[in-house]
């Protein structure tokens, strides 16, 4: 097989081509819906909102602008302030797989935190400031915001509303007292 | 069991050697493997098939948009009515499922169903991660949850080693599982590396190629068939969504629906004792107890008692994936429809060397999303068994 | 085939059509069911099967109709499946699921947000991936070699085209939910320059973010709770080579294979909406479906006023189920298309009660 156009696939010696790298790039652009943007902006200011259905009482962080629950929409009016400290209520540690894009190259935590009252769920969020091997269900963590300046909410899309490290960087412990992991079996995601 | 749709059967099946790169095949040669395979089985040529319902998990893992317009002249499909079903992880289950409808429905008397996968043809990690930084994989996602399983279960940590261990045993009885792990013990899936705490690698399933096929026909196919048929007894399909405050990501209400609307269908009022065998969507290990409970096979806090006692073992009394499943062969796209056909394979008394001696009902299952999508059937040898 | 039991739609509801929505696809989808339920009088929990149609490459996210079970309230959970197609096929799934005879209603919905990415990127995907894709063959240019092909042929003028383009934007300014609407000269319009010759802009469906949802019943129920349920009396669908070069591309035999199975010609067809993305498509399909003079061709404006992909098909369906519901028409065409140049297409015709 002869290569042409560049593509140099042929290894050396007379072993036939079997594959051909090719790749492709797609670039997408999307509005920022607006209970997104004014989740945006809170972050940028170090704090966190959400909306609370006055249906179900449920808290969407980050908000959607709707309850599926009770498909019902909803707006300003339904926003509410949240805690910027919780709970460890689950977590994971990922030894990363390596692919195109990836950066990561070290295992991480991605943990589950239930935020104070009001309440409202953040997953999939980095703990810091401790070993990974000591992350545990139960543990009580704060918010690390990142300097005022330095904050950028890029990331921060329709459907990546927990990619936030780019204001919130992650939680780290209290050292407060770990409260009962059992508490928070049903609050995982 | 009144129902008024037109019965179905299942009367040939096909799948391909499933492995981490078929690069002898192109993506139509490597659905033509499968398809070929079940008209063989089936004793029929392309031109007997009346339709053809393909199913594949997200486009983006081949970077192949729609992939059954450029599928159709392989698989002959051209001047038939073609569809495309896709529900996540599950895929494989509910394209099996909308090919029975067809029949069940009474539009068609022969439908050709295929699903796939070619991993080794795109990343699924990179699809995963829609092409951002610190993917975690489903394993990351599905690792809390099994986490909470444990802890809420009070199941010792060797549940999961075992059940590894006993679907890489299965798998070697089966020609088509990508893994052939013949030397697999409990040590070793302990000591392979950790992926996503409490997941090892040897837990997980690998990323293949593959891709499965089923012919259906209706109750006259079925009657005519050479080789005896399963028997479609019931399908069911049950969604939720993924993700809100509150929700039961352990035993999650969609995949216990999912089994109550499908049991009643059938008749079945213990499941334990009126099914002979199951093929479940396990690709991490601890998923065998987890579906065992949320499909109420066992009580709460049971299912891992019935792996420790091995009664999920081939030679057990609940056979659970003698094909090796999803943990020894993971086409994505592909995987529910090896269990919805393995099922089939078990009661049509054609799994060989993993049959399960005398199998009359069977149960097949697959999940998706979040674990929020489910798509489920029942097949029996006979149209009417009796289920006692 | 067996007789088919009476499946009728009974409520359908569609996004405005925009060239980019501020909304994501679930926030503007969410209405959209809200209101082809309230329409249908079915309670959404009584609702026996759902089905959604999507394409994951629109927005450019793996897994992209997961979100969208959001907008139809799927807890408790749902009996659902989703088609990796355009909603009409949906339509068909659940049509199909209701001759089982065990649920009486169904909910069926197509969405698309294709204003986050570039077309002529994207659709080169839907190719043959080893020998048509690297050539980044796009939807405009190969619909530009259909039109060639049927002007050489004799079948269709530029003038022609640019009437279907001008009949079809009058037409959309009593649509509320279109997109390109107005007067527009035909001669004006044949003074434009070439996109991509022969086709100018007129002869192109704008870019479009939308949404369509159609609810469906079973006999007793739908005439139990619809005045005048627009009755599926045939649906069907085929698909054809993939190769454009495989095909005679001034033909549609797909259609024509769909159209007889769905019975099209067994009387006479006073509305048909066709799925037409391109002006020159209008012919091929009229001719593949036997359609004559008579019959008055997209009175919503067609897929040339507003493009939502994955939802447009299914906008079909509903636009002549409205001709029936709405318009006391007595039997109706709508019509649905996948693919490069007509690839793939679904004839589904619909019948009000004397
Ligand atoms: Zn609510």
């Amino acid at each position: 097989m002869t290569d042409t156009a560049g593509n140099a696939t042929t290894t050396s010696g007379d072993e036939p081509v079997t594959m051909m790298e090719y790749f492709m790039q797609l670039e997408y652009s999307d509005v920022v819906s607006a209970p997104v943007m004014r989740f945006r902006d809170a972050l940028m200011d170090a704090r966190l909102i959400a909306q609370q259905c006055p249906k179900c009482k449920l808290v969407y962080v980050p908000p959607k602008g709707y309850c599926p629950i009770d498909t019902v929409e909803l707006d300003e009016r339904n926003e509410i302030q949240l805690a910027d400290r919780g709970v460890v209520t689950n977590y994971t540690v990922v030894t990363p797989v390596q692919y195109y894009g990836q950066k990561e190259t070290e295992p991480f935590v991605r943990a589950s935190i239930l935020l104070d009252p009001p309440g409202g769920m953040l997953i999939l969020q980095d703990v810091l400031d401790i070993p990974v091997a000591e992350v545990r269900a139960g543990m009580r963590v704060e918010a690390v915001w990142a300097p005022k300046g330095e904050r950028d909410v890029d990331e921060i899309g329709n459907r990546s509303g927990s990619a936030l490290e780019g204001s919130l960087r992650g939680f780290r412990p209290t050292g407060e007292p770990d409260m009962p992991a059992e508490a928070f079996s049903d609050k995982v995601w | 069991m009144a129902t008024a749709h037109e019965p179905c059967a299942i009367v040939g099946f096909g799948q391909t050697k499933h492995k981490k790169r078929r690069d002898d095949l192109s993506l139509p040669g490597l659905v033509r493997e499968a398809a070929e395979r079940a008209l063989d089985d089936a004793g029929m040529t392309w031109s007997d098939i009346e339709a053809v319902v393909i199913g594949k998990a997200p486009d983006p893992f081949e970077g192949v948009m729609m992939p059954e317009l450029s599928l159709a002249d392989a698989l002959a499909a051209v001047g038939k009515p073609m569809m495309r079903v896709h529900t996540a992880g599950s895929v494989g289950g509910s394209t099996s499922i909308v090919a029975s409808s067809l029949i069940m429905g009474r539009r068609h008397q022969r439908v050709l169903t295929v699903a796939y996968e070619k991993q080794s043809e795109g990343n699924a990690q990179w699809g995963l991660a829609g092409g951002r930084s610190g993917g975690m994989g489903a394993g990351g996602i599905f690792a809390p949850w099994m986490r909470s399983y444990i802890r809420g279960s009070g199941a010792p940590e060797h549940i999961g080693w075992k059940v590894a261990v006993k679907d890489r045993l299965n798998a070697v009885k089966n020609p088509y599982a990508h893994l052939q792990l013949p030397d697999i013990t409990i040590e070793k899936v302990k000591e392979s590396p950790m992926l996503w705490e409490p997941i090892h690698f040897l837990e997980s399933c690998p990323s293949s190629d593959g891709a499965a096929a089923m012919v259906l026909t209706d109750e006259e196919g079925g009657r005519a068939a050479s080789k005896p048929p399963a028997w479609v007894l019931g399908t069911a399909m049950r969604s939720e969504l993924g993700s809100f405050p509150g929700r039961d990501t352990v035993r999650p209400q969609a995949g216990v629906e999912c089994a109550e609307m499908l049991y009643k269908e059938v008749g079945i009022t213990n499941p334990r004792e009126q099914i002979d065998v199951a093929e479940l969507y396990v690709p991490f290990s601890w998923y065998e107890p987890m579906w065992l409970e949320g499909h109420d096979i066992a009580g709460p806090g049971e299912g891992w008692k019935m792996v420790d006692s091995g009664e999920t073992e081939i030679t057990g009394s609940f056979p659970v994936n003698p094909s090796g499943g999803v943990l020894s062969s993971n086409p994505i796209g592909a995987s529910g429809m090896l269990r919805f056909g393995e099922a089939a394979q078990q009661v049509r008394g054609q799994a060989g060397e993993h049959q399960v001696p005398g199998a009359k009902v069977a149960l097949a299952q697959a999940y998706g999303g979040a674990a929020q999508y489910f798509a489920m059937w029942v097949v029996s040898s006979e149209l009417q068994p009796s289920l006692s | 085939m067996a007789a088919l039991k009476d499946v009728a739609i009974i409520g359908y509801a569609q996004a405005r059509n925009e060239r980019q929505a501020q909304a994501t696809e679930v926030q503007f989808l969410f209405p959209v069911i809200n209101e082809a339920l309230e329409m249908s009088k079915i309670p959404r929990r009584e609702i026996g099967f759902t089905c959604a149609g999507s394409c994951d490459y629109l927005s450019g996210q793996t897994f992209a109709f997961v979100m969208n079970l959001e907008a139809v309230g799927a807890w408790p959970p749902i009996s659902e499946s989703h088609v990796e197609m355009d909603g009409a096929w949906a339509l068909y799934e659940a049509w199909v699921r209701l001759q089982h005879e065990d649920i009486d209603t169904a909910l069926v919905f197509g969405s698309g947000k294709s204003s986050p990415g570039n077309p002529a990127e994207i659709y080169p995907l839907q190719m043959d991936p080893y020998t048509l894709t690297p050539l980044g063959f796009d939807p405009v240019s190969s619909a530009a070699i259909q039109a060639r092909a049927l002007l050489d042929a004799g079948k269709v003028t530029e003038r022609q085209m640019a009437e279907i383009a001008a009949r079809s934007r009058r037409d959309a300014m009593k649509n509320p939910y279109a997109q390109v609407t107005g007067e527009f000269d035909v001669d004006e319009l044949l003074a434009q320059p070439y996109v991509t010759a022969p086709l100018r802009k007129h002869d192109l469906p704008p870019i479009s973010d939308g949404a369509c949802a159609v609810v469906l019943a079973t006999g007793d129920k739908a005439r139990e709770v619809c005045e005048r349920p627009a009755w599926i009396r045939g649906i069907d669908h085929r698909i054809e080579a993939h190769q454009p070069g495989m095909r005679d591309l001034t033909t549609s035999r797909s259609t024509r294979l769909a159209g007889e199975a769905a019975g099209v010609g067994s009387a006479p067809i006073e509305v048909a909406e066709l799925s037409a993305t391109f002006t020159h498509q209008e012919p091929i399909l009229r001719e593949a479906l036997g359609l004559g003079d008579q019959v008055a061709i997209n009175p919503s404006g067609g897929a040339l006023s507003a493009n939502p992909v994955m939802a447009v098909g299914l906008a079909r369906i509903a636009e002549a189920a409205k001709q029936i519901v709405e318009g006391g028409r007595r039997r109706t065409l709508g019509h649905a298309t996948s693919g490069m140049c007509l690839q793939q297409n679904l004839v589904c015709v619909l019948e009000g009660e004397q």
